[in-house]
Parts: C-alpha cells; sequence; structure tokens
C-alpha cells in the first residue's frame, strides 16, 4: 500500500473519531475547532523552527482581554476579539524582537516564563479577571454576560486560517520558511533575514493563539485561571508535534486525534473511567513517540514520494530550451571591486586568518588556494557574513561590509557555494534555484493571499528562469528530483545554480569541483569562464591545480591563516615560499 | 519601599539566611540543569519532574516508612539518578542515534515532563503532604538569643548539604578522570569521541549525577516548605532557567553564584517590598528579560568558553 493511502486512512479514521465525538457531545465541538486553531498557532512557530511555549499564554490573554472589553466595555464581540487578537500580536512583537536574535533555546526559556506571569498575574489582577477560582467571578465580573460565539464562527475563522496557511505554504515567504528549516545558514545566503522571518512566525503564532483564547472565552463563558496552565501549553504543542511541523494540515489532524482519543478511551474503556489524568499522560506519550519514531508527524505520510511530471514549469519556453545564464548587470564603477585589507579571524585564540589583504578587480577570476586548514573557507564565510572577523576591513563597491549579517550581504550582490553541500535537501532542485530567486521576488504576502494574477505571473516567470538555468547547467531532468537525492557532482552543480539565481556581482566558489572527475572538472571550468564573459567577477577555493591555472587571471596562496605568495597563474606556480607550503623542504 | 526596615540589623540578617538557604537549594538545583545543558546542549525541561518525585521518594522513605533522615537524603538522590537515567535512555538516547536537532530532544523531555507529572497526581493525588515532627525538628533556634535570628533545623541541613553538594561537585568536575571527560565531552562531543572517551558512558555519568543533585533539591525543599505536592516543580521550574541563564547556560560555578543572587533577591523583594511576595514570580521573570536582554551569555560567561 503506498505511504499517501496510509495517510488518507489516518485522516480519514480521525474525522471519523472527531464526528462520532461531537455527534455524542455537541459542545465538544467549540473545544475541538479551538484546539485547531491553537495547532495552527504552534505550528507557526514550530514550522520555522521555533520552540515557543507561549500559545497558552496568548491564548489567555486574548481570552481575558476580549471579556474584559466585552463586559466591561460594552464592546461587541466583533471588535473585543480583533483588539484583543491585536494586543497578543504586539506583545509577542516585544517579547520576540530582542529574544529571537539569540540562540533558540532562549525562546524556549522566555515563553515558559512568559506562560507562568501571564497564568499569575491574571490570579493576582482579581478585579479585572476575576482572579484564580470561579468563586471570585463574583467580584463585580459576569463573564456570563458576554454574547455566546457561535460554533459557526470558530468554523469560518478555522477555514480562513487554513487558507491562509495554504496560501502562505506556496508562496515565497511559505519558501523562505521551508528553506530556514532546513538550514537556516544557507537560507542567510540567499538573501532571507532568517531573524525576521522566525518574528514573523512568532507574532503569527501569537495572533492566532490570541484568536483561539478569544473564541474560547465566548464561547464557553467563563474564564479560570487554570484552563491556561503549563500543561496547556504542552497540550497545544502536542498537536503540532504528532501533526507534524512540516505541512499545515498536520497539526489540525494531530489536534483532531488528541482531543478525540481521551474521551473515547474514557467513554470506552471503563477501569479508565476515573483516569483524569489520561488526557494529559495521552499527550506526554504522543510528544515523545512522536518525536522519537515519526519525526514528520501525521503530515509526513502525505509527503509525495515520486517527484511530479518534471518540465510544467519550462515547457512554454522553446526559446530558452537550450538553457541560458543572464549577463551580470552593467557596472560603470571604477576601482577594485572586492578590497580585503587585514582581515584577521580568530577561533579561541587560533588564528584562522590574520592580517590577510588582497584586491579582486572587477570582471576577473581570483583563485584562492592552500593547504588544508590555510583559511580559505574562513575566508569565504567572512566575506559572505556566517561570522563576522576579528579585524581587518572587507570592502564591496567601495563600502565596508565586514560583520553585517549574511542576508544583507547576499542582498548587496555576493552569492556563494559551499564546501560541504549546503542545499536544502528535503525541497526540489528547482524548488532549491527558486529560493536563490527570494530578493529579486518583489511580491508580497497580501498579493498570495488574495491570489493577484501578478503573483501568479511573477511565481512563474521565476521557475521558468529558474528551469533555464538548471538547463544550462544540464541539470533539467532532475529539476523534481529532492536535492539530498542527488549525486555529489549534480549537487555541487545545484549549489552554483542556486548562487547564480541570486544574479550576483561576485560569485564565491568554495572547491565546486570537488568530487567532480576530470571531464566534468574541464566542462565546470568552461562554464566559470563564460561567467567571466559574461562579467561576472568570481573568487574560486579550489584544489584541482589544472582548473585553477586554467580560469584564474589571479592567485592568492594561502598558509596558516597568512598570505605567501600573490600574483598571476605562471607566477606563482614557480615561487619558492608556495612549492615549500606543499611540498615541504626536501 | 519600607526604608525603616534596613535600619533594622536582625531583620537584614534573617533574610540574609533565609534568602541564602534558599539560593542554595536553587544552586542545587540548577547544576543538575545546567550541567545537562553543557554537556548536551540541550534544555531538559524534565529536571523539574526529577526533583518533584524525588521529594515523594524522600516522603515515602522518611514518612511512611519512617526510616531516619540520611537514608531519606540518599533516597532522594537515588530516585534521582533512577529517573535522569530513565530519561536520558528514553526520551534523549534514541533521538541522539537518529541524529535529531536540539528541539526534538527539548520537546521529547516535555513530553516526558508532562508524563512523570501527570502520573504523580494519578498516583499521589492532590492533596499535600508534610512530615511528622519526628523526621526533622520544626522548632527554630534563635541566634544571639529570643528575638535574635530564627534558624530552622531544615535550613541548617540545607546549608550544610549544599555546600557538601557544591564543593564535591567542583572537585568531581576539576580534579577526577570521569570529570575531565566531562568537560571534554562538553566542549566537542566529536574530538572527545575521537580520544577514545566513551561518549555516551560520560553521558549517562552526566544524568546520573544531575539527577542526583536535582534529587538532593527535591527533599531539602520539601524539608523546608514541607509541602509536598505533584505540582511543586513549577516553582522551581522557572527559577532554575532564571539561575542557569543568570550564570550562563551550562555554567556550574556560575549556576552557584546565580542561584545565592536570585534567593537574595527574591527574599529581599519579598522582606522590603509591599507586596513583595505577590510580585516575586514577576520578579523572576523580569530578571530572566532583562539578562537576555543585556547580557545574553549570563554574568560569569558560557561553559564552553571558559573551556575552550
Amino acid at each position: 500500500m503506498k505511504k499517501r493511502s496510509v495517510g488518507w486512512i489516518v485522516a480519514a479514521l480521525i474525522v471519523a473519531a472527531d464526528a462520532f465525538l461531537c455527534v455524542k457531545n455537541p459542545q465538544d465541538l467549540d473545544r475541538l475547532l479551538i484546539n485547531a486553531i491553537l495547532a495552527l498557532s504552534a505550528f507557526a512557530t514550530l514550522h520555522a523552527q521555533l520552540l515557543s511555549l507561549a500559545s497558552a499564554g496568548f491564548a489567555a490573554i486574548g481570552a481575558y482581554a476580549s471579556a474584559i472589553l466585552a463586559v466591561k466595555l460594552g464592546l461587541p464581540v466583533a471588535l473585543s476579539i480583533p483588539a484583543a487578537v491585536l494586543a497578543c500580536g504586539v506583545l509577542a512583537l516585544v517579547i520576540g524582537l530582542p529574544v529571537l536574535k539569540l540562540n533558540d533555546v532562549y525562546l524556549a526559556i522566555c515563553t515558559l516564563g512568559f506562560g507562568e506571569i501571564v497564568r499569575v498575574s491574571i490570579i493576582l489582577l482579581p478585579g479585572l479577571t476575576g482572579g484564580s477560582t470561579g468563586a471570585n467571578l463574583s467580584t463585580g465580573f459576569a463573564y456570563e454576560a458576554m454574547r455566546k460565539t457561535s460554533a459557526w464562527e470558530i468554523v469560518l475563522a478555522l477555514l480562513v486560517l487554513c487558507y491562509l496557511f495554504w496560501a502562505t505554504s506556496r508562496s515565497k515567504v511559505g519558501r523562505a520558511l521551508r528553506a530556514i528549516r532546513e538550514n537556516p545558514n544557507a537560507a542567510a545566503t540567499m538573501g532571507i533575514d532568517v531573524v525576521a522571518y522566525k518574528n514573523l512566525a512568532f507574532v503569527a503564532s501569537a495572533l492566532i493563539a490570541g484568536l483561539a483564547g478569544a473564541f474560547y472565552a465566548h464561547s464557553v463563558g467563563s474564564l479560570d485561571a487554570g484552563d491556561f496552565k503549563f500543561s496547556r501549553a504542552v497540550d497545544i504543542l502536542s498537536y503540532a508535534v504528532l501533526g507534524g511541523s512540516g505541512a499545515w494540515f498536520g497539526p489540525i489532524l494531530g489536534a483532531g486525534l488528541l482531543t478525540a482519543l481521551p474521551i473515547l478511551l474514557r467513554d470506552g474503556l471503563a477501569f479508565l473511567k476515573d483516569f483524569s489524568q489520561l488526557p494529559n499522560i495521552v499527550n506526554g506519550l504522543a510528544l515523545m513517540l512522536a518525536i522519537i519514531f515519526m519525526p514528520g508527524g501525521l503530515a509526513a505520510l502525505f509527503k509525495r514520494r515520486t517527484a511530479r511530471p518534471s518540465g510544467k514549469a519550462g515547457d512554454s519556453s522553446g526559446a530558452k530550451a537550450e538553457g541560458s545564464i543572464e549577463d551580470a548587470e552593467p557596472d560603470a564603477s571604477t576601482g577594485p571591486m572586492l578590497s580585503v585589507k587585514d582581515l584577521s579571524r580568530s577561533f579561541g585564540g587560533v588564528a584562522a586568518l590574520s592580517e590577510l589583504s588582497f584586491d579582486l578587480e572587477r570582471g576577473q577570476i581570483l583563485g584562492l588556494i592552500g593547504p588544508n586548514g590555510a583559511g580559505k573557507t574562513t575566508l569565504i564565510n567572512t566575506v559572505s557574513g556566517i561570522f563576522p572577523p576579528t579585524g581587518g576591513t572587507i570592502e564591496w563597491e567601495g563600502r565596508a561590509i565586514q560583520g553585517k549579517s549574511a542576508h544583507r550581504i547576499a542582498r548587496s550582490g555576493i552569492a556563494r557555494s559551499y564546501q560541504n553541500i549546503q542545499l536544502f535537501g528535503e525541497m526540489t532542485v528547482l524548488e532549491n534555484v527558486v529560493v536563490g530567486h527570494h530578493t529579486r521576488v518583489r511580491t508580497n504576502l497580501l498579493a498570495a493571499w488574495f491570489c493577484l494574477p501578478s503573483e501568479r505571473r511573477e511565481e512563474k516567470a521565476t521557475r521558468q528562469e529558474a528551469m533555464s538555468l538548471l538547463s544550462r547547467l544540464g541539470l533539467a531532468d532532475l529539476a523534481d528530483q529532492e536535492a539530498s537525492k542527488l549525486s555529489y557532482g549534480d549537487q555541487r552543480r545545484v549549489e552554483i545554480a542556486r548562487a547564480l539565481a541570486l544574479r550576483p556581482h561576485l560569485l564565491l566558489l568554495d572547491e565546486p569541483a570537488a568530487g567532480m572527475n576530470e571531464i566534468e572538472t574541464a566542462t565546470l571550468g568552461d562554464f566559470i569562464l563564460e561567467l567571466k564573459a559574461r562579467g561576472y567577477t568570481i573568487l574560486v577555493v579550489e584544489h584541482h591545480m589544472d582548473l585553477i591555472m586554467k580560469i584564474c587571471d589571479k592567485i592568492v596562496v594561502l598558509n596558516f591563516g597568512k598570505k605567501i605568495a600573490e600574483g598571476r597563474p605562471e607566477a606563482v606556480a614557480r615561487d619558492e615560499a608556495v612549492l615549500e607550503a606543499y611540498l615541504g623542504r626536501g | 519601599m519600607d526604608l525603616s526596615l534596613f535600619q533594622d540589623p536582625i531583620f537584614l540578617a534573617q533574610n540574609l539566611v533565609d534568602g541564602l538557604s534558599r539560593g542554595a537549594l536553587y544552586g542545587v538545583y540548577a547544576i543538575g540543569f545546567t550541567l545537562i545543558f553543557g554537556v548536551l546542549d540541550i534544555l531538559n525541561l524534565a529536571h523539574a519532574a526529577t526533583f518533584m518525585w524525588c521529594a515523594f521518594a524522600g516522603y515515602l522513605v522518611m514518612a511512611e516508612a519512617e526510616l531516619p533522615l540520611p537514608l531519606g537524603l540518599a533516597a532522594a538522590m537515588l530516585a534521582g539518578a533512577a529517573i535522569a537515567l530513565l530519561l536520558e535512555l528514553l526520551a534523549f538516547r534514541p533521538l541522539r542515534r537518529e541524529g535529531a536537532d536540539k528541539l526534538s530532544a527539548m520537546i521529547s523531555s516535555i513530553g516526558a515532563s508532562l508524563i512523570l507529572v501527570s502520573l504523580a497526581e494519578a498516583i499521589f493525588g492532590a492533596q499535600t503532604r508534610r512530615f511528622p515532627n519526628s523526621v526533622l525538628d520544626p522548632k527554630p533556634h534563635f541566634i544571639g538569643g529570643a528575638g535574635g535570628v530564627r534558624i530552622s533545623n531544615a535550613q541548617i541541613l540545607i546549608l550544610i548539604a549544599s555546600l557538601v553538594l557544591m564543593v564535591a561537585m567542583g572537585l568531581f568536575i576539576r580534579r577526577t578522570r570521569m570529570g575531565k571527560a566531562i568537560r571534554a565531552v562538553a566542549a566537542n562531543q566529536k574530538a572527545a569521541r575521537l580520544l577514545g572517551i566513551d561518549v555516551n558512558g560520560v553521558i549517562v555519568v552526566t544524568f546520573l549525577v544531575a539527577g542526583a543533585l536535582a534529587g538532593a533539591a527535591g527533599i531539602l525543599v520539601a524539608l523546608l516548605t514541607n509541602n509536598i505536592v505533584p505540582g511543586m516543580g513549577s516553582q522551581i521550574e522557572l527559577r532554575g532557567l532564571a539561575v542557569v541563564i543568570l550564570g550562563g547556560m551550562g555554567n556550574i560555578e556560575g549556576a552557584v553564584v546565580g542561584g545565592f543572587i536570585l534567593g537574595l533577591v527574591e527574599t529581599f523583594t519579598i522582606a522590603y517590598v509591599p507586596g513583595g511576595s505577590d510580585i516575586k514570580d514577576a520578579i523572576v521573570f523580569f530578571i530572566l528579560f532583562i539578562i537576555l536582554l543585556v547580557k545574553p551569555n549570563g554574568i560569569m560567561g558560557k561553559l564552553k568558553a571558559d573551556r575552550a
């Protein structure tokens, strides 16, 4: 049986269980729908590789804010809910902006603390919230007076959310988020502002949690701080983890399963009737078992195994069937394009680069060679902004760029490939290259949500362009393959195609021919020369000396982080210091 | 803030005693937590649940089985080591074998924590357990005669036990062969493996030690507050996180210093700020957030940085 049919059967069983539940207990329908919305909230963060435990806290704020606005100020639900949701979004921005710049672990810690503080604050403000128990509700606070929302309103909200998630997932934003998920470093060197996207995900998650909380308040009609305790945050997380953080519909299935399962178990099995901890234990087990045995969650059951029929994107452009490379954008400025001065970088006292200086002229190919550990990759990482230098300057088209973030440097026109391949492994070859177009795709999220024709057109054009690049590199047939399934040499070429998709002024190639045979290497050399002819400036790190001697205008030789020679290939090949570094003194 | 209180030396000394014993507990709890982070780079969010189970283990041995105090302490630490070992084998090792990311390990520990707390609720119920007076005489001692600084037997025990555990941990990590191996794995797992260190073995020892410390913290907190409930972990969980961030993630000395700082700040807030006992949780979170904003590596830096 095919994996996807298993997926459909599981989904059908979950829907059947939920339907059975709601027929038996109509009041469970609201709970089910709200849990599904909360699951989407957890998905928003988890999909961006963020572990947030704030969903319950934001739901509490949404619930209490909307209830207070509706009861104390008499606002209609149509105003109180949006206002409550907005408050959650603003708060998320305040928390997320500083914290998301740090290591991801800090978000887990901060959100855990946040959830506790929200709960404690509710208990400490009985005048406003009714305090910790239902008994305090009588102190001038009657949630019962609120207008109740009907299940249909929640259904409508859930459907709208589903549509938005679907539309986002097939837009530029969805693609960028998938790229971050797979490889945040590589995503940044494609010009994707990883921190901004993580903030976006965190705020979206808070907005959605706030909405779920507001619906909860207006559906149940009474609130209690205990509804939003830490175990609730864990429930919400378990929906998304069991459902899978790869695709938006997974968490909805997860919520459907984990809402129905404990209730049905207790109804069906007499000995579990009084076991009030059952839902928590089921959720805890679901979390552990899913993350260990089924890391993709339920959504992974729906993953396409075989690639879609290829050529969909490229077929309409007969003229470009051969594939082509666009010329580099003409540039009238003068002076060296890249000027590195006294660049140093050390790692815990070990100097990987020390006081390296060289210039790279416009339209030239610079070869960077040296024994292993000489600091070649460190140089590329420093220039592309993976980490800042510890000293010295990098001047790019007249501006200092040292220490700038990777996505800014990519946006300014520097693209790179990696020595140890950093493709977005689970995305297709075509998608990898389309991610490279990120900085040049103009249409925004709203255009994607409203299916504007301009957005569709641009997406189509982008795919065609990407296809054309792949054709030129002889990869057209592999366009719909998962990138990680390709051979080593093919993956290297996809990396080059992806870097070219940025239409960079400067291309940094880190051992592009590693793992290629002689014929492939020679073809690659011709290709790099073609790029030069089209106006690209290239810095290439390589061990294949034939390739280096053939294509480079200038060579810089590194040893132990220091420049030991620089000059035209013929001159460098005869240099005493170089021979010594490579061959040792006899 | 009531300034006249500052002029009362006995009140000040009283708060120092209370704050230091509270801080010692936070330190013992946080050492285990930060140790696991230092070695594996993951947050073990089931550390607080381990802590809670150990309080119950100690309670069962001392109050139900009526065995003497040292056996109760030993039982709590053994229980902690055993639970931590289970966590490593069931929640963390399978993920490490698959090469899963750190997010997965944290999620797995959250699941384990929920299961541990729910099981405790199912077995022990929600009612509070208290030690009979025979376990530890609740009558306090007074330093400087009646009206002087009050110190309970539990506080004396806490101060002594914490000091012993902290010094022992320091010696273990700095002086023993296993301590060196733990530091090596923390600094670079791959390199440690290449050097012939049994990485999984080192990780198991790390969990055993961390669990035993959670156990000691659990039983000592139980003796101090005399209030044993399945939900008792959530209070210390947040404080443990604040302490670990304050001292620098993975930094053992930092956890000790951070523990004392938090213990003192909390006690003094309660004593000197009107309504302080209501806002003490908010203070913890506030400290956490400010440290993240200003000095995310903590006041004493990261483990990796000072051991590279």
